[in-house]
């Protein structure tokens, strides 16, 4: 187990390491800062002094170090539109997502895997067969237009709900139904398929055959198998807590990360997104580290292997 | 054949004669959809950017307007139904584009670390590592703030899209294929590797990737308009499906059509190839089942 620990733990440092170094490549590759920032016409003395102060007349191997340190200490540099740290900026932001994606993610689980288990066990009822089809849908409509759907039915036409914006409980209604239905949809499909193999297994038909009870066999051989597959989803939503809510917040004009990180996209604020991928990257790491942590508690066959087998994404 | 079912009591899947109604109509529905993006220069019945501001904001024919614009003008007066059909070529040929260049990235990658092993096969496997700690989305969203954007990046940067599921693939079935008799065999006759790999081991393996296109096609096609929503894909004059989405978000209350169309195809044309694929997948797939 201590293996397993380790290895996973060193898997997650080295794409860590990998993290930093694409922002550090992809941030060099696209133009020399100095001219970036002061501009084309800057007087080549001021570019001169702009590089020796940012140590951008270095070798690149220790403008490398020194991004590493710089990164590690928690300074990434300023915003180009107002001048603030760009992590001081991110951060601002954090709660309002949160106040989205921790509810959305507790519709996802508590309506996809209840749905998806049940749709398993009754298959090819009438129950089942309306799952999979509201399932299959909830992934083929992409979230902007759910939300727009949305928009256009509880906004528009029935005017209930706000269609867009920040202030009270009942603007954050329909950007969580909204991601909480679409990840409800692909966590739904995902435990039936699940269950539907656990349920194929030979130790069931035993469970069955030596005469235990059904919810028994359910409760006790069946969920906790097909809980492992399913756990790797649910580890990719937990990791999305951030990331996910890029689209639905732009569609909703809600002021979280997603929305800072597509308007400085579209102004190119690197130091911004910048610190944004690193945040969203750090937080998929730590979700995935977790998940294949979780995994060596939950299938003692795991802890031996090097790799741990995930399901197909 | 009967027979043959008794003979294999093993196979949990007998090949269904039939194809689901649910199938047909998606390939029904592809077909045309392939056939609109042909053509769409001969039936769009107007210029996909020709505006005509004295025929602002027409409702479509199925609302009440006239049948010169079936399915109603934009707010510049624009045709909805020709700016449509130009949408769907351009986000089929991004989609097919961006599907070829990561199934040649993934697979080759994969072929690489089966081939060589030892630190080659680390790399690859700390890359796949990588792509999977970053969503996506995000990533794509990097990569267009440091570089800006232009229709080749986009699309090369769709292609890197799930190339690590290829990869993944390519590598565990490239393994396994090494150690079959007949990759031994076109060694001993002294085939080279890209020889062994391209006209043995691809083609022994082909089923299973082209599932995988299938799956990752929709996903691709859901990127860009997603990209595209955000006014961060397609840039105008050009025209996809996401960017009509995006702008026509603007008239929702006033002119919901512009938006509803493009949504519409956008929903069936991923639920079609989600259907297909799945029903490919069964019948093609020995691994997946």
């Amino acid at each position: 187990m201590l293996y397993y620990v380790l290895s996973r733990l060193g898997r997650a440092i080295v794409t860590v390491l990998m993290v930093v170094t694409f922002a550090f490549v992809v941030l060099r590759l696209s133009g020399d800062p100095a001219t970036v920032i002061m501009g084309a016409d800057a007087p080549p003395e001021a570019v001169d002094r702009f590089r020796r102060a940012w140590g951008l007349d270095q070798p690149i191997w220790i403008q490398y170090i020194a991004f590493f340190k710089a990164v590690f200490t928690g300074d990434l540099g300023q915003s180009m539109r107002d001048g603030r740290d760009a992590i001081v900026l991110v951060m601002e932001r954090v709660p309002a997502t949160l106040m989205l994606t921790i509810p959305a993610l507790f519709i996802k689980i508590g309506v996809g895997i209840p749905a998806g288990v049940y749709a398993a066990l009754y298959r090819n009822s009438a129950i089942d067969r309306t799952v999979m089809v509201l399932a299959v849908t909830g992934f083929a409509m992409p979230s902007f237009i759910l939300g727009l759907l949305l928009v256009l039915i509880f906004a528009v036409t029935l005017g209930w709900l706000p269609s867009g914006g920040q202030g009270t409980l009942a603007h954050a209604v329909l950007p969580i139904i909204t991601m909480g239905l679409g990840g409800a949809a692909l966590l739904a499909r995902f435990t039936r398929s699940a269950m539907l193999e656990v349920l194929g297994q030979s130790y069931i038909r035993t469970g069955s055959a030596k005469g235990l009870a059904w919810a028994r066999v359910v409760w006790r051989h069946a969920l906790p198998n097909a809980a492992i597959p399913t756990v790797t989803i649910v580890g990719f939503m937990v990791g999305s807590l951030i990331a996910g809510a890029v689209v639905v917040e732009s569609v909703f004009s809600w002021p979280g990360v997603g929305r800072l990180l597509v308007v400085s996209v579209a102004n190119r604020d690197l130091a911004v997104v910048q610190t944004i991928l690193l945040l969203i990257a750090m937080t998929m790491i730590c979700a995935n580290l977790i998940v294949d942590l979780l995994y060596g508690l939950l299938d003692p066959r795991i802890r031996g292997a090097a790799r741990p087998v995930r399901a197909a994404s | 054949m009967s027979d043959m079912s008794i003979a294999r009591p093993a196979a949990t899947h007998a090949p269904r004669a039939v194809t689901p109604l649910s199938v047909q109509l998606a390939m029904f529905w592809l077909a045309l959809m392939f056939a609109i993006a042909l053509l769409a220069d001969v039936i769009s019945p107007y210029g996909y950017a020709d505006i005509n501001l004295r025929s602002r904001l027409l409702p479509p024919a199925f609302m009440g307007g006239a049948w010169a614009h079936p399915l109603g003008t934009d707010e510049l007066g624009r045709d909805v139904m020709s700016r449509l059909f130009v949408s769907i070529r351009i986000s089929l040929v991004i989609a097919f584009g961006a599907t070829i260049i990561g199934a040649l990235i993934g697979v080759s990658l994969g072929f690489l670390a089966a081939h060589f092993r030892g630190w080659v096969e680390q790399v690859v496997l700390a890359l796949v590592d990588f792509s999977a700690a970053i969503p996506f989305l995000v990533l794509a969203l990097a990569i267009l703030a440091f570089f800006g954007n232009s229709l080749v990046l986009f699309v090369c940067l769709l292609g890197l899209h799930a190339w690590e599921r290829y990869a993944r693939i390519a590598r565990g079935l490239a393994i396994s294929g090494n150690s079959q008799g007949y990759a031994a065999a076109v060694r001993q006759i002294g085939a080279t590797p890209a020889r062994l790999y391209g006209k043995h081991i691809l083609p022994n393996i082909a089923s299973t990737l082209i599932v995988s296109m299938t799956l990752a096609f929709p996903e691709i096609i859901l990127l860009e308009s997603g990209l595209s929503f955000l006014g961060l894909g397609v840039q105008p004059p050009g025209t996809s499906l996401g960017n009509m989405v995006g702008f026509g978000r603007e008239y929702i209350s006033s002119a919901p059509w512009i938006m509803l169309a493009p949504a519409v195809v956008i929903t069936v044309t991923t639920l079609s190839v989600s259907l297909l694929g799945d029903w490919l997948r069964d019948r093609l797939d020995p691994t997946l089942n």
